[in-house]
């Protein structure tokens, strides 16, 4: 018992399978309509004929490309855009108000857009991607340039220190930590972007069987789609706190060595 | 060492120093005490080049590689170990990297931090990590200090120690120092010179104070020297008079 309390995973694990059997039961016993809420073990064996099958794989391919590839320009271009927004004015002035805007509005709404201008294929899901990624990014290298702490600028400057070493010792390390600490929002916002491009319009991806099980009101289809959206965002958003552990590792070391 | 001539300073269309002048001769600890917001940093922060002077002069030996800066915070990059903090001064000076490491090492072990140099800022107390920004500055052999409240932040035991030290140092390598505070009798104990700045804005020097006492000093005898208690009544009521407080002997 004292295991349990102390293992906070199992804990969850154990609250999660109690829910699922609940789940299962109801559904067998006919208080919840399997229609719309079918068995859990129903949307398994959906899921598992999906993979035995090998349908899936292509439309994986077809998601993960585009989050993968909307991830990494919209990284690139949030990266440099905040930094030429950050230290030129001019740029600040003119950029400053269209990010605003992109970041006010719900930027799914672009979707159709780059369906018509880029098609239905990938280059309008990578789009939607990049824009949803960038705009984040932006924000987060924009602020953490203007948000360094000045002491440490006067402090470089003081030791002689000039603009490129202001870049290296201090504004780089900060924007990392600004940028690091939004990763794990991106990988999320890459997925989104790569699956509700799919939704609107194309030939494969998760968005697209997503819209293909809806249509056809295959619940477990459905379900199972969602769940396994979940799990792959959840494995990108461990992989991206372990990145951000390693590079960040001053910041997570040791709490507990400090002397008086 | 440092000469500065009516020195004018401000941030928007009232300056905040008007006319200041001081002295800081060779291998002298010269003190600027003030009323808060008189602009005593200003002054500090003008003779490092981080802030441009509306007019004056600041005549300086040795130029601005003469200097050293102890700021009130820390002002340690926490992205750097306390080594890499403590060598990084050295490495902006085209220090190889390995020289570097090796003299920062050797001013963290004389500083008392031995075994300390792989630990990041936040690994480190308040005191230890004032000392790392200390051996940042002393690696540099500067021939000028100039200190912010340097050690305000500190509780009492650490921030007497540390001035002692740093004191102890000062004297054996006859370094020039100009020590910002706003404690009078810190300022009294170290110092040959106390300059006192007048309430701002437009603050001038009000007076100037030289302090007696034979080195080397120890900050606890030099409180029981004979001239101590009369110079500081002096200056507490100079700065009363600057503030509009009640007379030394009304509080008697």
């Amino acid at each position: 018992m004292s295991f349990l309390k102390e293992q906070l995973w199992l804990r969850r694990l154990l609250a999660l399978a109690a829910l699922a059997l609940a789940w299962e039961l109801l559904s067998r016993q006919g208080v919840l309509d399997p229609f719309y809420a079918p068995p859990p073990s129903e949307v398994m064996r959906v899921l598992i004929t999906l993979f035995t099958e090998g349908r899936i794989f292509s439309h994986l391919e077809a998601t993960f490309a585009a989050s993968l590839a909307g991830l990494i320009i919209g990284l690139v271009l949030g990266i440099v855009l905040g930094f030429a927004a950050a230290l030129v004015p001019l740029i600040s002035e003119l950029l400053e108000p269209v990010m605003m805007l992109l970041n006010a509005i719900p930027r799914v709404i672009l979707a159709p857009l780059f369906v018509i201008w880029l098609g239905i294929e990938l280059p309008s899901k990578i789009a939607l991607s990049v824009v949803l990624v960038a705009v984040l990014v932006f924000f987060a290298v924009y602020s953490g340039i203007k948000d360094v702490d000045h002491t440490l600028v006067d402090r470089v400057r003081t030791l002689g220190g000039g603009r490129m070493v202001l870049l290296r010792e201090v504004y780089i390390p900060s924007v990392t930590a600004w940028v690091l600490g939004s990763l794990k929002v991106a990988v999320g916002f890459a997925f989104t972007g790569a699956v509700v491009g799919e939704f609107v319009a194309a030939t494969r991806g998760l968005g697209y069987l997503l819209q293909f099980a809806q249509s056809t009101y295959n619940a477990a289809l459905t379900m199972g789609l969602i769940f396994l959206i979940m799990a792959f965002v959840l494995i990108l958003f461990v992989g991206a706190e372990a990145i951000e552990h390693r590079l960040l590792r001053w910041r997570y070391r040791g709490y507990n060595q400090k002397a008086s | 060492m440092l000469r500065v001539f009516d020195l004018v300073l401000g941030y928007d269309q009232e300056p905040v120093v008007e006319g200041v002048s001081l002295d800081v001769s060779a291998g002298k600890f010269v003190s600027l005490v003030g009323p808060s917001g008189s602009g005593k940093t200003s002054v500090l922060r003008a003779i490092n080049g981080l802030l441009i002077p509306r007019s004056g002069r600041i005549e300086l030996n040795g130029g601005q590689e003469s200097l050293g800066f102890l700021f009130q915070d820390d002002a340690l990059l926490p992205w750097r170990t306390a080594r890499d903090n403590a060598a990084l001064g050295l490495r902006i000076r085209k220090m190889s990297k390995s020289s570097a490491l090796l003299e920062a090492d050797a001013w963290l072990n004389r500083l008392g931090l031995e075994g300390f140099g792989g630990r990041y800022p936040h690994e480190l107390s308040g005191g230890q990590r004032k000392r790392v920004a200390i051996a940042q500055i002393l690696a540099l052999k500067p021939k000028l200090l100039l200190m912010d409240e340097p050690f305000a932040s500190l509780d009492a035991i650490v921030r007497t120690r540390l001035t002692q030290e740093l004191l102890a140092w000062v004297e054996r390598e006859h370094l020039s120092v100009l020590l910002v505070t706003h404690d009078l009798e810190e300022a009294l104990s170290v110092s040959d010179t106390v300059y006192l700045l007048s309430q701002g804005p437009r603050a001038r020097i009000r007076n100037s104070y030289p302090v007696a006492i034979p080195r080397p000093r120890d900050i606890f005898a030099a409180r029981k020297h004979p001239s101590f208690t009369p110079l500081l009544e002096q200056l507490w009521q100079d700065m009363f008079d600057e503030v509009g407080a009640p007379k030394i002997e009304a509080m008697k």
